[in-house]
């Protein structure tokens, strides 16, 4: 129980005092899964999309292999980075490894299925009447595929969340590819791991107090996105 | 004078099931059509095939004097010359506002001229005190409404209306068939209902066809399909001796 209590009181005069290493570390933490939050989703939004509404040969195998993937585990993702950016390896040439690029890289490959598959289930959870409303009201494919995106919106929302948290929380990958190195690559989650190796249990605790409070935060800003665009939240009456 | 719609051997299947098999149909223009039948005769699919929402198995059509080729192109320009108010009423995420302007935004309408249609089409149906509200909270009476002023406001040359009344009060159902009758004579819009209110049918419509198990078994001028049906079918339908 002192560990606890320790490390709570740690981790709040840590916040407070703004330690530089730890704003570092929080700042690279934020820098890295936000980074490949956006850009897992520039390219999951859209991808999951199509698997939902264009029919093409391979179109089930390929949500499939996505659903798979959404299981990856970030050990593994990053030891697939890893044989591609290590010296010997295709793209051994751009010396990225240990760098913040491949800890992002490594995320990307994490959330990117998430972001797609959700999207996936989201888009085909609309009824055949937002397609059916929309073009008769005039809408080319084009438009009324961005009407069924609409509709979506609150799914998609939540592939967002659901990614990012996984992103934010997950040390296997960055770890393996980030090298845990002191002012470089060094983020919330590696720090624990390090703190906790050597024995600071509470400075451990303290470190991932932060990390929730960041999770917190970074879900909040999104949600607010999906306030934004629900003026009036709906949702289902239990009485 | 070229008929709005033809339609030759039209046939849909689901599985083995044949729910659709017009083998001639004829649809002038310029009038209200209402198109009878028991539940599950295949009206609705009729609907979404002549609004090109659902593909035909079989057959050919020619819709807006044009021979249908499900080209991409040619989907959009006759879809644009048409409008429905779906069996469900569906209303979009979003506001009433929203849900009435959308055909116009597809069709990159000015915001002030958009702002003017939306109005006037609320107006029309008696909803603009719900025009910011939430769509998908309004009963079903109320969504009806708005998507029959959603439809309307795209100006349409003809205007789908499935059950359009199923769910509005006797009052305001005999409004809407006062507009109908308005937007039909003044406007020169082709209408092609289905109603199973049979009331509704004789004093609105100028042509009935009457569909059975996914066939058009009878067709008329209203007035003569009242008085003296060709189909025993149609007759005891009519007569109201079948019951569903
Ligand atoms: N997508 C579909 N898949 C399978 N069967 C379908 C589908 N759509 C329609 N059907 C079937 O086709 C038949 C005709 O349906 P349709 O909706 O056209 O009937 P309707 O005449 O409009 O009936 P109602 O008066 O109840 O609206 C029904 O038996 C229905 O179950
Ligand atoms: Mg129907």
């Amino acid at each position: 129980m002192d560990v606890i209590w320790q490390g709570l009181k740690e981790g709040f005069l840590l916040i407070v005092a703004m330690d530089p290493e730890l704003v570092h570390i929080t700042l690279l933490s934020i820098q890295v899964s936000v980074s490949a939050l956006l850009l897992a989703a520039i390219m999951g939004i859209p991808l999951g999309t199509v698997l939902a509404l264009k029919e093409f040969p391979g179109r089930k195998t390929l949500l499939n292999i996505t659903y798979t993937f959404m299981g990856l585990p970030p050990v593994l993702a990053g030891l697939l980075v890893f044989l591609f950016l290590s010296t010997s390896g295709p793209f051994g040439y751009f010396q990225l490894m240990f760098t913040p690029t491949a800890m992002i890289i490594a995320q990307v490959l994490l959330g990117f299925p998430i972001v797609c598959g959700l999207t996936a289930r989201a888009v085909m959870a609309q009824p055949q009447e937002v397609f059916d409303t929309a073009a008769t009201l005039g809408a080319t494919r084009r438009q009324a595929s961005w009407a069924i995106i609409r509709e979506s919106r609150m799914g998609i929302i939540a592939a967002l969340t659901t990614a990012l948290g996984r992103l934010i929380a997950e040390v296997g990958a960055v770890m393996m590819v980030g090298g845990n190195i002191k002012g470089e690559t060094r983020v919330l989650t590696t720090s624990i791991v390090l703190e906790t190796r050597m024995g600071n249990d509470s400075s451990a605790l303290a470190i991932g107090m932060v990390l929730l409070l960041i999770a917190f935060l970074i879900m909040l800003l999104i949600l607010s996105l999906e306030k934004r665009t629900f003026t009036d939240e709906r949702r289902i009456q239990i009485v | 004078m070229n008929a709005e719609f033809k339609l030759f051997n039209i046939s849909k299947s689901y599985g083995q099931r044949e729910v659709l098999n017009i083998d001639n149909l004829e649809i002038g223009g310029g009038r209200i059509y209402c198109i009878l039948g028991p539940n599950g005769a295949g009206k609705t699919t009729l609907f979404r095939i002549m609004s090109l929402l659902t593909l035909n198995d079989t057959g050919k059509m020619h819709i807006l004097g044009e021979e249908v080729t499900w080209q991409k192109s040619q989907v959009v320009r006759l879809r644009r010359q048409m409008a429905m108010v779906t069996q469900t009423s569906f209303m979009f995420e979003g506001s009433v506002y929203y849900n009435v302007a959308y055909g116009l935004r597809v069709r990159k309408t000015a915001a002030a001229e958009e702002k003017r249609i939306v109005n006037e089409s609320l107006e029309l149906l008696g909803m603009m005190d719900f025009i910011n509200q939430q769509a998908r909270n309004l009963s079903g009476g109320e969504r009806q409404k708005v998507a029959i002023a959603r439809a309307l406001a795209v100006k349409p040359r003809v205007l789908f209306l499935d059950e359009p009344t199923s769910n509005i009060d006797p009052a305001s159902a005999l409004d809407i068939e006062h507009y109908i009758q308005y937007i039909n004579k003044e406007m020169g819009t082709t209408i092609i209902m289905v109603t199973h209110n049979l009331f509704q049918a004789r004093r609105l419509s100028e042509e009935i066809f009457f569909m059975w198990e996914g066939r058009i078994i009878e067709k008329g001028e209203t007035q003569k399909l009242f008085d003296n049906a060709q189909d025993k079918r149609t007759r005891s339908f009519i007569k109201g001796e079948i019951v569903f």
